[in-house]
């Protein structure tokens, strides 16, 4: 079920006033129910495996619990195996042995390739590696283990943050399972709010982007200059849009009914350098992979080898996971390739800009700071989105070609789009901007009932009347 | 990623805050309320507000839900009132404003095709062209309905012919058109029968501009309320295209070589013949007539000639005459058409006198003459 959709607006109030009204504990069988059913909206048959991944590590988390010395280690080390080779078959396996094929036929070896046709479980990655480190963090004897097999599968399978994320970690979701929540006015209503603003991200700004984006990244060879790098930043915020609206849609639901859900993303855009930019995009994942794979593949404090080592090796995978291409293994290893260079390159930047007097905290620097990341960034989107290395060649070698300012819309974006998709990015940006800054909602609060309500019916209004509505799935539904 | 020394100095202290987590766990267990413990005031007066605040939000959305109606009506109401374009030739005909003589019928190919004002000047018989954009014969005979409804019957209708007029419809082209006028029996059922769920455009406030429509229709129903009328492009219903030759047919034509076969439908065809029936049935005479297409196009289209049989086999059943236009030499004129299919001003003006012309030799008119 998407957010997006006629279902989930009918779907959402029945599972809300459901959930107040039932008694205590029949409330988290009540969302496992409610999670199972949103997700079966998709492809019922797929719950199955769901079931299965759960299952194993609901046991595996108790028996890693109890058992210690080697017994405590295979019980994870088989956990973990069992779990990613779920996520090896459904989602990688093609790509791999198509990957084994094309290399054997390099010296000499003839293989048919085996393939399998199946369709991704839609957030398989995203539920994988919450299972992932609730077995983890048992095993470190960070979180103890869940008896309850309903609160565990209803952790794992939590719908408005069970097909993208954020990836929660148990200490922060489990125990929340367990709390009683009221309805409290206030905090649905900023639950709500909160939603409200994924919609706008995701309807108005991601979807309409994904127009222009799509029409031009199909056949890039069909667009001009201007048009191939209007498509690079539009996409840069349709990702963002896109999957931060997803988030804000999560979280506020979330918070509806009494959770309280990571942040993902803290805007990401506004990043000086790109580490800060990783400090601020998808968080939850960021931090995943720094706690479950940086750190124990050497960190920062085994020398430097370890660590450049350290941090290829995790935005490698940190690309493979978004998807079977190597696109995105290109990305994650363009990222790590910045990451590196900007920390061997510090010092001499920061002596190169003092000489001409833009220290570190003067305006000119940190807006050029700023804007170098958004373009290092959207160069790497490009890698990101394109079919193929050969279009996303294309692409970085014809941004500045032929830029023709009277043919800037595509056959699905008509120009009359245009002002609309750079009212909204101006919009969000003001609107992050000044969240940065007060408190919105504190203001708003702070007006009398009928202007405020005004204000929230026409925001809801514009929302509705110039969304984009074509059943377009979230872009990190795939991954 | 944030790799750097700083965030593993930061996930330490986040590892000794572990106790506190746990301690968390622990913690709201305390919270719940036991069996048999009275309410306290508290209590009660947290349930109070919990009930005042349920009114609220189901307050605020009862007013969302009326305004979106509200502005469904008037958007409604504001497409209705639309003088000029697309809306225009619906509404004139919704309002019964045409009741002209001749009127013409069909898909894209006739809204382009027939300039009515050479037709009319020509035959002296007022001329009104209903051709619908995007449309197979069954929205065409959902539109005819209407027209026949809503307006004196006319004395001559002049069906256009495609190659696919005996293919259904298999999606709605740009619904928005018909949005406002679901209350039209004809339409609303040709709509639901391609789309079932066009019930959502009528009774779900908004659904049918603002989910199915990117292109700001809505906006010009709120400007005609406000007397700002779109810019004027229809003329009696016909569509001037003042547009040279794309370039589209070379590369349909490269995805293509070896040629196309226009596929056919049961109820396509028998929607062909509805669409005559209805006119036969109320005494309406029909002249079907193959507007030309261009002759590279039609070289490439490898049952074309199975395809007109059968139409000439149906119109015959119905005494109805055919004119084909399939050799006439403004198919060999490139410079007549904007593509392989339709005529752009200048052709439609040559085709509209040559045809006009025919039509007035012909024994049709002289017969609509004697019955006037």
């Amino acid at each position: 079920m998407l957010f997006n959709s006629l279902e989930f607006a009918i779907f959402l109030p029945l599972v809300v006033g459901l959930y107040f009204c039932l008694p205590w504990r029949s409330r988290t069988p009540m969302l496992l129910i409610a999670s199972c059913i949103f997700y079966m909206a998709f492809i019922p048959a797929y719950i199955l495996i769901l079931f299965v991944t759960i299952t194993i590590d609901y046991i595996a988390g108790i028996y890693i619990e109890r058992a210690n010395g080697p017994a405590r280690r295979a019980w994870l080390v088989g956990s973990i195996i069992s779990t990613c080779a779920v996520l090896f078959v459904f989602k990688y396996f093609d790509f791999f042995t198509g990957n084994f094929v094309g290399l054997a036929s390099l010296i000499g070896w003839q293989l048919p390739k085996p393939v399998v046709h199946i369709i991704l479980p839609i957030g398989l990655s995203f539920h994988t590696f919450q299972s992932l480190s609730y077995v983890v963090e048992v095993y470190l004897r960070r979180q103890k283990a869940e008896y309850n097999f309903i609160t565990y599968a209803t952790y794992v399978m939590f719908f408005p943050q069970l097909v993208a994320g954020p990836i929660e970690r148990p200490q922060n979701l489990i125990h929340q399972f367990h709390e009683k929540h009221d309805f409290d006015y206030e905090r649905i209503t900023a639950g709500l709010k909160r939603m409200a603003w994924g919609f706008f991200k995701k309807l108005v700004i991601a979807d309409r982007l994904a127009l222009y984006v799509n029409d031009v990244y199909g056949a890039p060879q069909n667009f001009n200059g201007l048009q191939l790098s209007l498509a690079t930043v539009f996409f840069a915020y349709q990702i963002y849009c896109d999957f931060s609206g997803y988030s804000d849609i999560a979280i506020g639901g979330a918070q509806v009914l009494g959770f309280k859900l990571m942040e993902n993303f803290n805007n990401p855009y506004h990043a000086r350098s790109i580490p800060e930019f990783w400090r601020r995009w998808h968080i939850s994942l960021s931090s995943w992979f720094r706690d479950y794979v940086y750190i124990p593949v050497g960190g920062s404090h085994n020398g430097i080898r370890r660590w450049l080592l350290a941090v290829m090796i995790t935005f490698a995978v940190s690309g493979l996971w978004h998807g079977a291409n190597w696109t995105y293994v290109a990305w994650g290893v363009l990222n790590g390739f910045y990451l590196l260079v900007g920390t061997a390159t510090k010092d001499w930047r920061d002596r190169t800009f003092g000489l001409i007097g833009l220290h570190r905290e003067t305006f000119i620097r940190q807006a050029l700071m700023l804007a170098s990341t958004f373009v290092l960034t959207s160069l790497g989107w490009i890698v990101f989105r394109a079919r193929n290395m050969g279009d996303a060649w294309y692409v970085v070698t014809h941004l500045a070609h032929g830029w023709d300012f009277h043919q800037i819309g595509t056959e699905q974006f008509l120009l009359r789009q245009l002002p609309v998709a750079v009212a909204s990015i101006v919009l969000l940006e003001m609107g992050q901007l000044l969240h940065g800054k007060v408190s919105v909602p504190s203001l708003l609060i702070r007006l009398p009932m009928a202007p405020r309500w005004a204000l929230y019916a026409g925001l809801v209004i514009i929302v509705v009347m110039f969304g984009i509505y074509q059943k377009t799935q979230f872009i990190y539904f795939q991954f | 990623m944030p790799l750097s020394p700083q965030v593993e100095q930061d996930r330490d202290s986040a590892l000794c805050s572990a106790e506190n987590a746990l301690a968390v766990i622990a913690r709201p267990l305390e919270s719940v309320p036991g069996p048999g413990r009275e309410k306290s005031a508290p209590q009660k007066w947290a349930r109070h507000s919990a009930w005042s605040g349920l009114i609220k939000i189901v307050c605020f959305f009862c007013l969302i839900v009326v305004l979106l109606f509200g502005l469904n009506a008037i958007i409604n109401a504001g497409l209705r009132r639309i003088k000029t374009s697309q809306f225009g030739v619906s509404n004139k005909i919704v309002q019964g404003k045409i009741n002209a003589e001749i009127v013409i019928s069909g898909s894209s190919r006739a809204l382009t095709h027939y300039d009515p004002r050479i037709i009319e000047r020509t035959t002296g018989c007022p001329t009104f062209n209903i051709g619908l954009n995007g449309s197979q014969t069954d929205m065409q005979l959902a539109r005819l309905k209407t027209y026949l409804k809503h307006n004196q019957k006319p004395k001559l209708l002049v069906q256009n012919l495609d190659l696919f007029s005996f293919v259904t419809s298999h999606e709605i082209y740009d619904p928005v058109q018909y949005v406002p006028y679901l209350k039209e029996e004809s339409i609303y059922a040709g709509v639901r029968r391609v789309y079932p769920d066009a019930w959502k455009w009528k009774y779900l406030p908004l659904y049918g501009y603002a989910v199915e429509d990117m292109r700001f229709n809505w906006m010009l129903g709120l400007k005609a309320l406000a007397g700002i009328q779109p810019k004027e492009d229809h003329v009696n219903g016909y569509r001037p295209r003042d547009t040279s030759w794309t370039g589209d047919f070379e590369k349909f034509r490269t995805n293509n070589p070896n040629g196309i076969t226009m596929e056919t439908e049961a109820q396509g065809e028998r929607d062909f013949e509805e669409l005559l029936g209805v006119c036969a049935e109320q005494g309406v005479p029909v002249l079907i007539v193959y507007s030309p297409e261009y002759y590279e196009m039609q070289a490439i289209e490898r049952n074309r000639k199975d395809v007109l049989g059968k139409a000439k086999e149906m119109t015959g059943h119905f005494n109805f005459p055919l004119w084909d236009y399939s050799e006439s030499p403004i198919c060999r004129d490139r410079s007549n058409f904007y593509n392989s299919q339709h005529l752009n001003e200048s052709g439609a003006s040559a085709f509209s006198t040559d045809f006009a012309q025919r039509l007035l030799q012909s024994a049709i008119v002289q017969a609509m003459r004697k019955a006037h």
